[in-house]
């Protein structure tokens, strides 16, 4: 990043002693980094409620609100992960393992639910554990660590179901906790869920010390360590995040089916990092927004329906998402708005 | 720099305005260093009084960065001690030398862009309030606090400590870091060519941080080949040659001419 071009020009303004200066109400609004994505997002919503009659119907808000909250769970903790500088591949392949392993012991063996639910998302840390230990002990690009991750969790997944389907025919607390429907709303639980999450999250990230150490982590790795951050722990803790949401998004997807496929999570990895690329995230590390992601999410939902729902073929979803990544990411790069962090 | 305008002393050290009569912040004491068997540093003691600007110059491969790095814990020296405050010292970490209020200042290493000025500013040293788990950042209070330390140490420039770094020009980062060290109440100073790709207005800028950094009494080591800005800040000059100190040159003792023809000859 080169300080040179980017220097604005600052009106040399009389400091007036310790008085904090305030920012006017338009420089807030112009640095809210989930203004480009939300508009968007709205964009695309009267899109299709224009070309379409039956957008705002129950059916088609319960498959979008679930499909986005799904996403955007995975997408929180990849989006602090992608924060701190760090990728994470294996994130779909977690999103099949951890609701697999909990349908196994809890479906197939009896155990009880909870116990197994405990259990599941235990070993989802431990994937993360060894994502971030691996990552970080041998300094190797978390490209390759996840990737690997991926193979092994896939190979993991095709032994442990191989080609069959899991389902959960009776309802069970944990279930309905997870996957129950809101009352007689068209909403599911993932989506109160996503927002309890993302809440969290948008206030670890603007509030907290951690929040401020993952952003330098991932702003300036070298300089954050010089100022004492203790970088590598903050990498390991974003890994291990990243993989306890996806597999808890898995298993609300579970909940919410009440089926299990080794295929569930499909491309979740790369829908992960697009949501979050869409709602602003830097490839690059050190800037990002959790509600970016979460409109990121929304966005990629509310396209993947509304073109069945005009007519379009379903496999031209992830064809028009491609160019749309890309357009956005040129469009980021152009503005420069990956030089800067609004939490 | 008013502070230091009287006439060169006829004597080195004892004359000078800056007090040496009580313990310099920083004393390196015969110390030698070896990477495996190449020797590069032979008996070399250096000291650094408070309030005084130290220049450490020499040619490429002279030992400045080893010494740096002895200075800031990232090296054990060989042999010899180290003395910081009167008192024998030996660093585990940088983080031990840091503890101790030895800054380091790195061209590279002192900022990180994408964060705002304040965020930078308690980096690392950031003011929480503790809730169970939680670390929460006292945003008004670190806000309030960064802004009058730049305000008073002399940023003027800066608007907002809301601006992101990377508003900053390269010297104005520097001087955030040099007013970081001053307000975490650092003792000792180093700089590794400060000035580096610097414009001439910047570099005057960052000389000026250097000059209120030693009114505050803090000692600096300055590391740097350019001579046309180490001479006019330093109060006495070590130069340093293939690991040894061949001269040690109080402030206007020495030419700008002079001291380049000094590190350009070859032994």
């Amino acid at each position: 990043m080169d300080s040179d071009t980017s220097q604005k020009p600052i009106s040399a303004t009389p400091s007036a002693g310790s008085r904090v200066q305030r920012r006017s109400f338009a420089e807030i609004l112009l640095n809210v980094r989930e203004l480009a994505p939300g508009l968007g997002l709205a964009a695309v919503v009267l899109f299709f409620t224009l070309q379409t009659r039956n957008f705002w119907s129950p059916q088609t808000m319960t498959a979008i609100s679930t499909i986005a909250s799904t996403i955007a769970i995975v997408s929180i903790g990849v989006t602090m992960l992608m924060i701190c500088g760090e990728f994470d591949l294996s994130v779909g392949q977690n999103f099949a393992f951890t609701p697999i392993i909990w349908a196994i012991l809890f479906v197939t063996n009896g155990m009880n639910e909870w116990l197994a639910l405990a259990v599941a998302l235990a070993l989802a840390i431990c994937v993360g554990m060894v994502n971030g230990l691996v990552t970080t002990i041998f300094g190797i690009p978390s490209f390759i660590t996840t990737l690997g991750m991926f193979f092994v969790l896939q190979g993991l997944n095709n032994l442990l179901i191989s080609g069959h389907q899991l389902i959960m025919f009776d309802p069970s607390s944990a279930i309905s906790l997870l996957g129950a429907r809101i009352g007689t709303t068209p909403f599911y639980m993932p989506l109160v869920w996503m927002f309890i999450i993302a809440g969290a999250f948008w206030f670890v990230l603007a509030r907290l010390r951690y929040g401020n150490w993952t952003f330098a982590t991932g702003g300036r790795v070298g300089p954050a360590k010089a100022m004492g951050v203790p970088t590598g722990r903050v990498k390991r803790t974003n890994f291990i995040l990243s993989a306890f949401f996806a597999g808890l998004a898995g298993c609300m997807q579970f909940a919410y089916l009440r089926g299990v496929t080794q295929g569930q999570g499909q491309n979740y990895e790369l829908l992960a990092i697009t949501a979050a690329v869409l709602g602003g995230t830097s490839l690059f590390g050190g800037t990002g927004t959790i509600w970016g992601s979460v409109i990121g999410a929304f966005l990629l939902a509310t396209i993947q329906i509304g073109l069945v729902l005009i007519g379009v073929p379903g496999s031209f979803y992830v064809t028009f998402i491609g160019v749309m990544l890309v357009i956005v990411v040129i469009a980021n790069v152009r503005l420069g708005r990956f030089g800067t962090n609004q939490a | 720099m008013p502070l230091h305008a009287q006439a060169p002393a006829p004597i080195p050290d004892k004359t000078h305005v800056i007090d040496r009569s009580g313990e310099p912040v920083f004393e390196l004491r015969s110390v030698s260093h070896s990477y495996g068997r190449n020797k590069v540093i032979f008996d070399v003691s250096l000291a650094v009084w408070p309030g005084e600007v130290v220049g450490l110059v020499g040619d490429n491969g002279a030992g400045k960065s080893t010494l740096l790095k002895i200075f800031a814990g990232y090296q054990h020296p060989t042999s010899g001690t180290l003395r910081f405050m009167g008192k024998d010292v030996r660093f585990a970490t940088p983080a031990d030398a840091r503890a101790m209020g030895i800054e380091a200042v790195y061209q590279d290493l002192a900022i990180v862009d994408q964060l705002s000025l304040w965020r930078n500013f308690f980096l690392g040293k950031e003011i929480v309030r503790t809730i169970g788990p939680l670390h929460v950042l006292e945003r008004q209070r670190m806000r309030r606090e960064a802004q009058q330390a730049i305000s008073e140490l002399g940023l003027t420039r800066v608007r907002s400590v809301e601006e992101p770094v990377w508003t900053l020009s390269g010297g104005e980062r520097q001087s955030v870091a040099i007013t970081r060290a001053m307000h975490f109440g650092a003792k000792l100073l180093m700089l590794d060519e400060p000035t580096a790709a610097l414009s001439v207005r910047e570099t005057r800028n960052v000389l000026a941080s250097i000059g209120r950094a030693r009114d505050h009494g803090l000692g600096v080591l300055y590391i740097d080949h350019n001579m046309n800005h180490v001479l006019p800040v330093a109060d006495r000059i070590v130069l340093l040659e293939l690991g040894r100190v061949v001269r040690v040159m109080d402030r206007g003792e020495v030419s700008l001419e002079e001291l380049q023809d000094l590190i350009a000859r070859r032994p």
